[in-house]
């Protein structure tokens, strides 16, 4: 009944995945429309030796996006295997609770009601205001997880609380789909962008913010590693060890909440991810107990955007691909691999 | 000294819409006492379970009320209710990657912080709970790749290692062969002589009068009896719970022909 014993087996695989993300992150900030050598971008990150064009393209344009691939990575795929846990439900992803919906029902708003209403609010699609984008796709996913929240803090039964969010997503998508069929051809097509998804929205500055506020959020979910382990159990045996599901399942949400919120608000709806990859985690670490699978997810997260964002803008290319595109191709196989592999589980 | 558990005029139920309820029993007193194999037995249906989830508080009582200890049933917290109460339970736990061990150890949680780090008195109470009920074999294995009769060794172990004066079992021997819930049987019979209770539902009558302290007989028309299984076979309980057109439960040699 040694419980140490079972140490050393997962300190190798997430040294690895440690290095993996470094080799990572060092591809992502070498690769791209513009050849850098080595030596330049060695110089230009440690400081010294680079010449400011160098300096220019790592630090405001491939930096921000190393940061914030990292950020979304960690933060969907954790939000991915909270809500996995919670539901009970192997397919329950970021795009559930209807949260992502809510983030893509403000950016609409900010985009397209203008032009369904027929007022010119914006100034033509490629001036929209950034930073108008994003507090409305905040404040849609801020409103839509607060539904959740009073929802679930009154109902104790958590399939009625996943029901509940799929529909607000459905009703919520509707509103964005009329919202589309009345707004004008340059901003539809702003608004198509937007839900392609990209990396490379945000300055330095905003993208070492939301990796620290990602970071933060996904840290503070470590110490509900406990109680989602006894979720494993089933509600009743939960209860029956002390937890109070009610109470914990709101918290979890709201953490899981606001990790989909800060993911989809500065990189628009990211596909995938947060589904697939707590599955992976799972698979390769070949556990469930939340104390080794957090920090596993939250690296394999990360590594799988970063790998996504290199595929999107693979050398010789000169324009990059959408990364919504990249993660449902990548992620699409591993989803149909777990499926199967499940099945083949049951058989046997 | 209290008893451990204290029920007096309990109706149990459901409430149904529009403040309707749905009544199986009602007027249930009775007392729990340390070191007891207790038996509720009773037709499929009879709300065995209901019962038992009731005392759990996870279904409201229509009426009455239920003490632990000191202490009524709504002043006790989900958390306090661990250190009094473990369960073995028919629910289902489907995740793959479970091992054993791992389920075991789920039984310090109500000790342990939120940091999740057992010290070395949790892994003393595992290792005793453990070589109690002869699981050592299957630790390290995957919960799913169990059979049912260990499945429920595994869930006895954690309900043992949860350090309780109570445990409740709903229908531990259900989906394992003769032979398996003889063998059960006996190593439940060995949990009372350390001073625990097991208050477990049973279907199967013969079983149960033969391992059982106390019996509780559940009826179909809320009708509640209790006592020993000499008493119940002596008075005719027994036969008038179960006997059917067909089939007799015969005094002689404690079975159905």
């Amino acid at each position: 009944m040694n419980q140490n014993q079972h140490k050393p087996s997962f300190a190798i695989p997430v040294t690895i995945l440690l290095l993996v993300l470094l080799v990572l992150s060092m591809l992502n900030l070498w690769f791209g429309s513009v050849d850098l050598s080595w030596k330049e971008l060695v110089g230009s990150i440690l400081g010294h030796h680079a010449t400011p064009q160098t300096n220019i393209i790592i630090w405001e344009y491939r930096m921000p996006q190393v940061f914030t691939a990292i950020a979304v990575g960690m933060g969907l795929s954790v939000s991915g295997l909270l809500l996995q846990t919670v539901f009970r439900n192997p397919l329950a992803g970021p795009s559930v609770l209807g949260i992502s919906s809510g983030a893509s029902f403000g950016v609409a708003i900010v985009v397209l009601a203008g032009s369904a209403l027929g007022i010119n609010v914006l100034q033509g699609a490629f001036m929209l205001n950034d930073m108008a984008v994003v507090t409305a796709a905040f404040a849609g996913a801020l409103l839509v997880m607060a539904i959740i929240l009073y929802v679930s803090g009154r109902i104790g039964n958590i399939v009625t609380v996943l029901i509940i969010g799929i529909m607000l997503g459905y009703a919520v998508s509707a509103v964005v789909g009329v919202l589309q069929f009345f707004s004008g051809t340059e901003e539809l097509h702003a608004y198509v962008l937007w839900g392609l998804g990209s990396f490379s929205k945000n300055s330095l500055a905003r993208s070492e913010l939301v990796l620290l506020i990602t970071l933060l959020t996904v840290a503070a979910t470590w110490f509900f590693a406990i109680p989602l382990n006894a979720m494993l159990l089933g509600e009743n045996y939960a209860r029956s060890l002390g937890f109070n599901l009610k109470k914990y399942n709101t918290v979890i949400l709201l953490l899981a909440g606001l990790l989909i919120a800060l993911g989809t608000a500065f990189t628009g709806p990211i596909a995938f991810i947060g589904l697939a990859v707590p599955h992976l985690a799972r698979a390769r670490f070949n556990t469930s107990n939340h104390k080794i699978l957090i920090p596993a997810t939250l690296l394999t997260g990360a590594n799988l955007a970063l790998l996504c964002n290199l595929i999107a803008r693979l050398p010789g290319m000169d324009v990059s691909l959408p990364i919504n595109a990249v993660t449902s191709m990548i992620g699409a196989p591993i989803v149909i691999w777990i499926i199967v592999k499940r099945s083949k589980i049951k058989v046997s | 000294m209290k008893n451990l558990l204290s029920i007096q005029n309990l109706s149990t139920g459901y409430h149904l819409k529009k403040g309707r309820t749905r009544l199986l029993h009602q007027n249930i007193s009775v007392e729990v006492n340390r070191g007891k194999l207790i038996a509720v037995l009773g037709p499929n249906g009879a709300g065995k379970s209901t019962l038992l989830k009731t005392l759990l508080g996870f279904i409201p009582a229509l009426k009455g009320e239920i003490s632990y200890g000191e202490k009524k049933l709504s002043e006790i917290t989900v958390k306090t209710m661990a250190s009094m109460v473990s369960v073995v339970l028919t629910d289902r736990i489907d995740d793959t990657y479970l091992t054993a061990g791992e389920i075991i150890m789920a039984a310090r949680y109500p000790y342990i912080s939120l940091t999740g780090v057992f010290d070395d008195s949790d892994i003393k109470i595992i290792e005793k709970a453990v070589e109690m009920t002869g699981v050592m074999a299957f630790l390290n294995r995957k919960f799913q790749t169990l059979s049912d009769g260990e499945k429920q060794r595994v869930m006895i172990t954690r309900a043992l290692a949860q350090e309780t004066p109570l445990i409740f079992m709903d229908e531990p021997t259900a989906y394992i062969d003769s032979p398996g819930r003889v063998e059960l049987m006996h190593l439940l019979k060995t949990i009372p002589t350390q001073g625990k209770t097991i208050l477990m539902t049973i279907h199967d009558v013969e079983l149960a009068l033969r391992f059982a302290d106390e019996l509780w007989l559940l009826g179909k028309e809320g009708l509640f009896v209790k006592g020993n299984p000499e008493e119940l076979i002596a008075n005719g309980s027994i036969n008038k719970l179960f006997d059917t057109e067909t089939v007799k439960f015969d005094r002689e040699t404690r079975s159905f022909i």
